[in-house]
């Protein structure tokens, strides 16, 4: 049975910073007036490059602030504005159902390169990832509630807010800071060039569609449900309707010829709103000005709005350049005032030349060149696509449409496991890693794949070699997932199929050694081959090409706990009837690089210990763990064996110095009890828990705190990192995938565990042939958690 | 191939087994790089134009594609144009 879930999400306040303003009204009225803010790049050196062009903020426009990344410096000026904006203070009930999710192409990739070349500070160290932007936002406004950042490249940010609505119609919170920001820096713009994607002139999407130009800055959307905008009597600016998200599945870096995966999310996102492709009054089209996005973009658009009588269409990035990660959310933003001023911005750069060329191109379809229109507008769009094939599209209306979101109230099932981690890989191998009680003995642990990997999943070399080691363990585990399972699909509804990577450190290494190569060779000499494994989202955008899953498909970002919070993702697309079968998965790699930055910060331990008994720091480990999701009728049709079933989950935050959890044992303890209502039971009703300890005194002492807290009584707990080390995200899908195992009766009747007791702590054999219910932790430096309460299925 | 267009083939081939991460094994003199053999693609080829025009001065941006089909035809048009 489908229950309607169309709580309205409205927009309540805008904050944007680009090339050509410092806040929303800058940016708006110099789109307005087609002011270009392309010039000479100067936070870069462009000198033996090329193209030597970039969008750049001006340093004026913006605060200073040493303490974070530039990536978050634009990030939370633009979310301080939209708060502004919003009128909203946040008192700490509200905090709760008060969430931040935020988009990034290259996180805090500026202290890379700081890093690299200025005496390798500790303190750049945790400015590196994405995982650092939402929760710098978070701890600015004190929420509480679902903190994560999305990986997947240009098309981040626009995921970021349909995200939200997403959560806010799943009833897991009310109001969501959702957007993205990207600084200006020289991987992407040596990566670029390499990639020969530069224009050498400012960019000029669809006219001369040269290349692109480089842009940073951020926007920031105050989502809200609408009942809580009413009962604060917020200024409403739109409705958010609905989105569409696909994966192209077919090249890492290249849009799809044929346009079908854009015109599914285009499509998808109109069906889902309730209106007609008629009804779209104008699109802020993805229009980076590369010839191959140009091309498939005007396929889709005149495959889908040609009937339109009178549809505009431009690209802002001829103002503000190509900002990557923020693009998604600076472009809603310009999507939202062109919707609610009634004008629509201008693609610039046009000649009377130019303009007679585009006559043919354009069709009926207005593309605005140069100079802004005054129109009557009630719906507008906006378009992202990514490196790793992602697409994502976004309506918003300014009334509430007639949105057509469900829910499902199906049990969602796991079905399948795909395991690579230092100890081996493959499931059985884990089970037997388990029942041999096999504790790790190393300090470092790398996991290794293989010929053998290869030829088991039909992986050829020319598939293999342009992979990078975190890709290569997510494809193999993704793989065996599927096969586990024995879901079958095929390229006629590929769209059902998708999957959610949670990553904590995601490809770092990749971008690390990125940045050391041109910190030696020059911008001039970045890898073209080694520029697409930069981006976070590319290990799925690898396994959808492999698999051909053209569904759902998002990389997520928050420390270690990403690899439970994809679960939870996951299973509320099966839900919310975007996907018959997800795949959600951790993944973490372990590298020479890895080493040197967890060591510098002193985490690694000395000697490989019991985790609860004198390990000292965590033995530092890596690997690939995804678990397949599957709705129950979906699940019976093809007589899928099943493990467990996902019964609730809870996403939670107390922030904290970004860097540890000390003093945010009220975060775990709430993401707890979250958990448990969601699942319908009580703290009683746990039979045990599958923690996250992994050595870090800290880190221990708040399980045992929190653990005693909630659960009053002895409660047994088992702890994978004994097995695999601290493989970070994978650690934390694989304390699902073990528990989901274990409930299915195939790690034996007994195994190695603890009883936590008030303070106590004793190793013990544990009997988990009763268990029901059982839990599922993980935890992320900075204070974000993530629990998911898994369910015994007779 | 005479000495010297054997030494730059298996400069090539070692450029190619490096930056490309192609087994070297697999990098006969005369394999299809593109299409049905080692399955190259664009994002490659640009690679390969970087590593010759550091290597050698050679300039291969929009030069015919005949020239990419193996590492042989790869050397005789870096021995021309050197």
């Amino acid at each position: 049975m489908n229950k309607n879930i169309n709580t309205r999400c409205v927009v309540t306040g805008l904050g944007m910073v680009n090339a050509i303003g410092k806040n929303v009204e800058e940016c708006w009225n110099n789109a307005l007036n087609a002011k270009e803010g392309i010039a000479k790049v100067k936070s870069v050196d462009s000198e033996n490059c090329y193209a030597h062009l970039g969008a750049e903020v001006a340093d004026e426009n913006l605060e200073k602030n040493d303490k974070v990344d530039r990536v978050a410096v634009l990030c939370m000026q633009a979310s301080k504005e939209a708060m502004e904006d919003a009128g909203l203070t946040i008192t700490d009930e509200d905090a709760k159902r008060f969430g931040v999710i935020m988009g990034s192409c290259v996180g805090g990739v500026v202290s890379i390169e700081n890093y690299i070349e200025n005496g390798e500070k500790t303190e750049d160290i945790n400015k590196m990832s994405i995982g650092q932007i939402a929760n710098n936002v978070a701890n600015m406004v004190n929420a509480k509630g679902v903190i994560t950042n999305i990986g997947n490249a240009c098309a981040a940010s626009t995921m970021s807010v349909a995200y939200a609505c997403e959560l806010i119609r799943a009833g897991v919170g009310d109001v969501f800071i959702a957007g993205g920001a990207d600084a200006f820096a020289s991987v992407p713009f040596a990566g670029f060039t390499a990639l020969h994607a530069l224009s050498e002139n400012p960019c000029s999407p669809f006219n001369h569609s040269n290349g692109i130009t480089l842009g940073e800055g951020a926007g920031a959307i105050i989502v809200e449900s609408y009942e809580h905008a009413m009962k604060r009597n917020a200024k409403i600016y739109c409705d958010v309707l609905s989105a569409g998200i696909s994966s192209d599945a077919h090249h890492i870096t290249a849009p799809r010829p044929d346009g079908i995966g854009q015109m599914y999310a285009i499509r998808k996102a109109i069906e889902k709103s309730g209106i007609k492709a008629t009804d779209v009054d104008y699109v802020n089209a993805h229009g980076t000005g590369t010839a191959k996005n140009d091309e498939a973009e005007f396929l889709s658009l005149h495959e889908i709005f040609d009937a339109n009588d009178d549809i505009s269409v431009s690209s802002t990035k001829a103002m503000v350049g190509h900002c990557l990660g923020a693009a998604g959310a600076i472009e809603a933003v310009y999507a939202i005032k062109a919707l609610t001023d009634d004008k629509v911005p201008p693609t610039i750069g046009y000649s009377d030349e130019d303009k007679e060329a585009l006559k043919e191109k354009a069709g009926k379809i207005d593309f605005r060149p140069n100079d802004m229109r005054e129109k009557k507008m009630d719906y507008v769009m906006s378009n992202s696509f990514a490196f790793g094939g992602s697409n994502a599209s976004i309506i918003f209306g300014k009334a509430a449409g007639n949105v057509n979101e469900t829910e499902n109230d199906e049990a969602v099932y796991v079905t399948g496991f795909g395991i690579v981690t230092p100890v081996g890989n493959g499931v059985e191998n884990y089970i037997e890693t388990v029942k041999n009680a096999k504790n790790v003995e190393e300090v470092s642990l790398m996991s290794a794949l293989g010929k053998e990997d290869y030829d088991k999943f039909d992986i050829k070399l020319a598939f293999y070699r342009k992979l990078d080691k975190l890709s290569t363990m997510q494809v193999v585990s993704g793989l065996e997932a599927i096969k586990s399972s024995g879901f079958e699909f095929t390229d006629e509804n590929a769209e059902d199929f998708g999957m959610i990577i949670g990553t904590g450190d995601g490809p770092l290494t990749t971008v690390y050694e990125f940045q050391e190569h041109i910190t030696k060779e020059g911008n001039q000499n970045g890898s073209a081959f080694n520029f697409p494994n930069t981006v976070y989202n590319a290990a799925g955008g690898y396994l959808s090409i492999k698999t051909g899953m053209r569904g759902y498909n998002v990389t997520i970002t928050n420390g270690n706990q990403s690899g439970l919070a994809s679960i939870c993702y996951a299973a509320n697309e099966i839900k919310q009837n975007r996907a018959k079968v997800m795949l959600a998965s951790g993944t973490d790699e372990n590298s020479a690089v890895m080493n040197k930055l967890y060591t510098q910060l002193g985490q690694v331990a000395g000697a490989a210990n019991d985790i609860y008994e004198g390990q000292e720091g965590v033995v530092l480990s890596d690997g690939s763990v995804t678990m397949t999701l599957e709705n129950a009728s979906f699940a019976k049709s093809h007589g899928a064996k099943i493990y467990a079933e996902v019964a609730g989950s809870a996403m939670t935050h107390e922030g904290v110095e970004i860097g540890t959890i000390a003093g945010s044992e009220a975060g775990l303890e709430d993401a707890i009890n979250e958990a448990l209502k969601n699942a319908g039971i009580t703290a009683n009703d746990v039979d045990a828990v599958f923690g996250f300890g992994n050595g870090l005194k800290e880190v221990n002492e708040i399980e045992k705190k929190v653990y005693a807290s909630v659960f009053k009584k002895a409660m047994p707990v088992i702890n994978v990192k004994n097995y695999v080390g601290e493989a970070r995200a994978a650690a934390a899908t694989l304390a699902a995938a073990h528990a989901s195992l274990t409930l299915a009766g195939e790690l034996g009747d007994k195994q190695n565990g603890y009883i936590f007791d008030g303070a106590s702590v004793k190793k013990e054999t544990i009997d988990t042939t009763g268990f029901e219910y059982v839990l599922a932790t993980s935890y992320a430096a900075g204070g974000s958690y993530c629990v998911v309460v898994l369910k015994k299925v007779k | 191939m005479n000495e010297k267009e054997l030494q730059i083939a298996a400069r090539i081939k070692e450029m190619l087994s490096e930056n490309l991460n192609i087994p070297a094994e697999e990098l006969d003199y005369d394999i299809a790089l593109f299409g049905d053999g080692i399955g190259l693609d664009s994002v490659d080829s640009l690679e390969i134009i970087a590593c010759i025009d550091s290597e050698y001065g050679v300039a291969m941006t929009g030069v015919a594609k005949e020239n990419f089909y193996s590492i042989t035809s790869l050397t005789k048009y870096v021995v021309e144009n050197m």
